[in-house]
């Protein structure tokens, strides 16, 4: 700590010295305008600022496509040693660097903080026979193919969440009639209209839905159930899952060990605000926060279990 | 009419001061930002988003309507003026709105776009008033199979836009559907012919082909061709706007156009492509002009033009009544709405009955507010044609690349727009037709996709394919698009 | 840049005779496709139709239409060039023109990320008018800077990425 403090009279100082060019913060969002990582990253520094935490500039740049592999290779490449440029990303690029092949390498990032989830449900149609996730899950391993289940992109997490569900329940992977669909409004109006038996989703796309009385949430894949959402866990339903569309903050590669403590403390610091947790009621994400070296194990272990999901469904090599 | 009494509460918010700037604001940003090439709305609303921290929620919304419908405005005028649709919803209004200012016409053909929006605006917007619930519900009836049979009712709009020779517009076709393909393949997540390009991963963005086609190519051709002496075109001659000729012409298409517009924009992934060019084919199949088709004919302006603006008015229905997001843009809107706190849906209705209320006359406002603007502005846009043409096509160069550009900052899509531009040159030294390459890249990856999702819910079963009313209408109608000129031609030859 | 005067048409009318290649090429991008299909699975398991099969689809109809094509191309099919405001199509092709201007069109490929967008819009706005005739050199080149610059700021503030104003000069 002694260390920090002495050093950030002296970075203040050459910070001064370098120009307010050089000060600048680079955060690359590898997501278009109006999307979620581009909130995550954009609303997060907005929050530090009102909370005091990191005043300065910062400098956003988007870049969006295939899962945010395109926007990361760059980061990857561009910003290797930069003492101040980070990333936002997520589960979705876990899956896409194994499925596209990507030469992303994740380990060579350093990884700052997991800041938000948001926990997967899976529905069915109002006027469907399955009351419950049993129910659904007997209907899909008496016949798989008649029990078509929607969602987003092929090998994305709401993929990810289903074949976990395949596995737990002793149904092939492979053998699961999984429809990515464009959108999660495709998804609803598939339910509700009966083209799929079922349909997985982020709680945000599904909940008013649910509460409109056209479709019936059957399971959340959150640990403990949520608070105003009165349905059970995958785990209460005896599927032992658990697996979130979490969203984080990763540093250059070879950031310097100082600057990557000051961000890590920055953003737990950030956690603590009371500025943040304004953000996350608004948006409605879930605190899934998880700092430094910590984060960096948790990223290893998801590459690792969604790896061998994807490979189980015929997805990756 | 209690609808009737929150209307009248909401024009009392739309119509203060302050809502009424920020209306102004939108449809200025929205008219500037829509003539530049391949930004369109979605992208300008996103880009405003960070306004959602400093200004109250109902006059950020009363703005972004005003962008929405602005950016469709103009997109339009630069396809009339310099043959380049700023985004997709535009391009068929480029086929007959160009020749027609080439013809010295263009400012009728302006007045009737801008007419033909406010029409379209305006009974959207009325629809929205009161019978938005019903409405909505045509999400939920629209089934894989019918958008299947919907794009290929579509895909008969190729055949009006073939050109001479049967051979090339399937050429056209055909490189149109390659591009399409281009990309991951949403079912499962393979690369498409990407050749190992990552920049390739998202498919070919619709922007650049569409800029690179339009403009890029006519760039080069029209600069191999030019001759000082052959500038022949009559800027000015339509000075008085609309003849009363125009517009006994041009008022069926708008009513045409709004009610194919407006029901498809409310759809899931429906868009203005669709119906824009459902409604040029409708035109040219009904008019009593046929033979001015390809020429400059103001039908194959009014229809699209207001189907284009009712498909804007289109998506904000399911968004408000729903909180169903059916296009990028409506995607873009709930992302505002839960900057705010706000979830849109029955609940709002309830729950901030001032927003919603506001929102929806501000849209009446708006309409108003884009008619008075464009309006007195036809002449002036015109004016650019008198720009002598070798600054005039510097100048469109200019504008391709930075909307190129600033959509993806790719250099890859750069060397994409000067591939795609030397195609499009090609294509019009050997007189292929453009329009289809673009019907393809549009409809192609949607047929696809709602084939498969429909196939793969009905386990491979083709007969799901006609298993609703709605598919077997569609594709019946298809078949009469496509057979009735040859079945009329043997009627009349037996005759 | 060019010193080339667009005013004896090179080329002649030579580019409407005869044209193999066209068909060539249209057979070529089929084959293109084809082999972009020969990787991917055509069946799927429970739609039937893979990712490969449109693919094919689309692959074997542009080789078919290539084709067709050249069997026009070798009964002597004629290609007339489209009629094109400012541009007659009986009108041969002046090359000079058309590469000073493709040039315009390559420039910001090399300069956009290393010049900045108002040198960019300059060189490319310098080019087509060139291309187009205009000999005012010096006015073009200017007006293409204020253009470029003006866009630049009026759209960066509207929140567009264009890239750095003089990215030599480190803005």
């Amino acid at each position: 700590m002694n260390l920090k403090k002495a050093l950030l009279p002296i970075a203040l100082f050459a910070a001064l010295a370098a120009g307010s060019a050089e000060a600048q913060v680079n955060v690359m969002l590898p997501a278009n305008p109006g999307g979620g990582w581009d909130a995550t990253g954009r609303q997060a520094f907005q929050a530090m600022n009102e909370a005091g935490i990191y005043t300065d500039g910062v400098n956003f740049t988007n870049k969006g496509g295939a899962g945010g592999t395109i926007g990361l290779a760059e980061f990857q490449g561009g910003q290797r040693g930069k003492p101040d440029a980070l990333a936002v990303f997520g589960a979705i690029t876990v899956g896409s660097i194994i499925l596209n092949q990507s030469p992303i390498n994740l380990t060579d990032f350093r990884p700052v903080a997991r800041l938000t989830a948001e926990y997967l449900v899976i529905a069915v149609s109002a006027d469907s026979p399955h009351q419950s996730l049993q129910d659904l899950v007997a209907a899909l391993k008496a016949d798989p193919g008649a029990t078509a289940v929607g969602g987003g992109s092929a090998g994305g997490v709401d993929h990810i969440a289903l074949a976990l569900l395949a596995q737990a329940a002793d149904i092939p992977v492979a053998d699961v009639n999984y429809i990515p669909q464009a959108s999660g409004a495709e998804t609803v109006t598939g339910i509700v209209n009966g083209t799929l038996a079922a349909g997985i989703s982020g709680i945000s796309e599904f909940a008013q839905f649910a509460e409109q009385g056209r479709i019936r949430i059957l399971g959340i894949t959150s640990a403990d159930r949520k608070e105003g959402l009165d349905v059970p866990t995958f785990k209460e339903a005896g599927y032992d899952i658990e697996i979130a569309n979490w969203r984080g903050i990763l540093g250059a590669p070879g950031m310097p060990d100082d600057n990557y403590q000051l961000w890590v403390d920055r953003f737990t610091q950030l956690n603590e605000s009371d500025a943040w947790k304004k953000v996350l009621e608004t948006q409605g994400w879930d605190q899934f926060f998880l700092a430094g070296e910590e984060f960096g194990a948790f990223i290893a272990e998801e590459n690792e279990r969604i790896a061998t999901v994807l490979k189980e469904a015929g997805l990756a090599q | 009419m209690e609808t009737f009494s929150l209307l009248l509460q909401g024009f009392g918010v739309a119509l203060q001061p302050i809502n009424l700037f920020y209306a102004l604001l939108g449809s200025v940003l929205g008219t500037a930002i829509g003539v530049l090439p391949g930004i369109g709305p979605a992208l300008t609303i996103a880009l405003l988003l960070p306004v959602t921290i400093s200004v109250a929620p109902t006059s950020a919304f009363i703005m972004f309507a005003g962008v929405l419908y602005g950016a469709m405005y103009g997109g339009s005028t630069t396809s009339i003026l310099i043959n380049t649709p700023g985004e997709a919803g535009s391009m068929m209004t480029a086929l007959e709105g160009n020749r027609m200012a080439r013809a010295g016409r263009g400012a009728s053909a302006l007045a009737t776009a801008a007419l033909g929006s406010f029409v379209a605006g305006t009974i959207a917007t009325l629809l929205l008033t009161f019978a938005a619930p019903a409405i909505a519900e045509i999400a939920f009836y629209f089934r894989p199979a019918d958008y299947f049979a919907l794009t290929v009712l579509a895909f008969t709009s190729v055949a009006v836009v073939m050109g001479s020779s049967r051979v090339r517009g399937f050429v056209s076709l055909f490189i149109g559907l390659a591009l399409g393909l281009v990309g991951i393949d949403q079912m499962t997540g393979q690369a498409r012919l990407t050749f190992g390009v990552p920049a390739l991963f998202d498919g070919m963005e619709l922007a650049v082909v569409l800029v690179s086609l339009f403009a890029v190519g006519e760039i080069l051709y029209v600069a191999s061709r030019y001759r000082k002496n052959a500038s022949e075109i009559v800027p000015m001659r339509g000075w008085a706007w609309m003849s009363w000729e125009d517009l006994r012409r041009s008022w069926k298409p708008w009513l045409r156009g709004t009610a194919l517009g407006f029901p498809i924009g409310a759809l899931p992934g429906g868009g203005s492509e669709i119906p824009t060019m459902l409604s040029y084919t409708l035109e040219r199949r009904l008019s009593k002009h046929p033979e001015e088709f390809g020429h400059g004919a103001i039908e194959g302006v009014a229809g699209p033009e207001a189907a284009n603006n009712a498909a804007a008015a289109g998506i904000l229905i399911p968004l408000l009544t729903l909180g169903l997001p059916t296009s990028a843009t409506a995607a873009v809107l709930l992302a505002a709405f839960q900057n705010y706190g706000l979830q849109p849906g029955p609940f709002l209705f309830t729950n901030n009955p001032e927003l919603v209320w506001g929102l929806i006359a501000s849209l009446y406002v708006g309409n108003v507010m884009l008619l008075v603007l464009n309006l007195p502005l036809v002449g002036l846009w015109v004016r650019l044609l008198s720009i002598p043409a070798p600054q005039l096509y510097a100048g469109i160069l200019v504008f391709a690349t930075i909307g190129i550009w600033g959509v993806s900052n790719s250099v890859v899509d750069l060397i994409a727009m000067v591939i795609i531009g030397i195609m499009g040159y090609v294509m019009r030294v050997y007189d292929f037709p453009i329009a289809p390459v673009l019907i393809g890249l549009i409809l192609g990856p949607m047929a696809e996709q709602q084939l498969r999702t429909a196939l793969a819910a009905g386990q491979g079963n083709p007969v799901v394919l006609v298993s609703t009313p709605l598919s077997v209408a569609f594709l019946v109608l298809a078949g009469l698009f496509l057979l009735a000129p040859v079945v009329l031609r043997r009627l009349r030859a037996g005759a | 840049m060019p010193n080339s005067i667009p005013e004896a048409p090179a080329g002649g009318g030579s580019d409407t005779a005869r044209p193999w290649w066209l068909g060539g090429l249209v057979v070529a991008l089929g084959c293109l496709c084809l082999y972009g299909a020969f990787s991917l699975p055509q069946a799927a398991r429970y739609a039937g139709i893979g990712p490969g099969l449109f693919v094919t689809l689309v692959g074997g109809g542009l080789v078919l239409l290539g084709l067709i094509l050249l069997l026009q191309i070798a009964r002597d099919e004629q290609f007339i060039p489209q009629d094109t405001e400012d541009a007659s199509g009986g009108e041969s092709a002046h090359w000079p023109a058309f590469f000073t201007a493709l040039a315009a069109a390559l420039a910001p490929i090399f300069t956009i990320e290393r010049l900045g967008m108002p040198i960019t819009a300059m060189l490319s706005f310098a080019l087509v008018a060139h291309a187009f005739g205009s000999r005012k050199t010096v006015v073009n080149v200017l007006v293409g800077a204020v253009l470029g610059a003006l866009s630049w700021l009026l759209f960066t503030r509207l929140g567009l990425q264009l890239g750095g104003f003089l990215p030599m000069a480190g803005i």
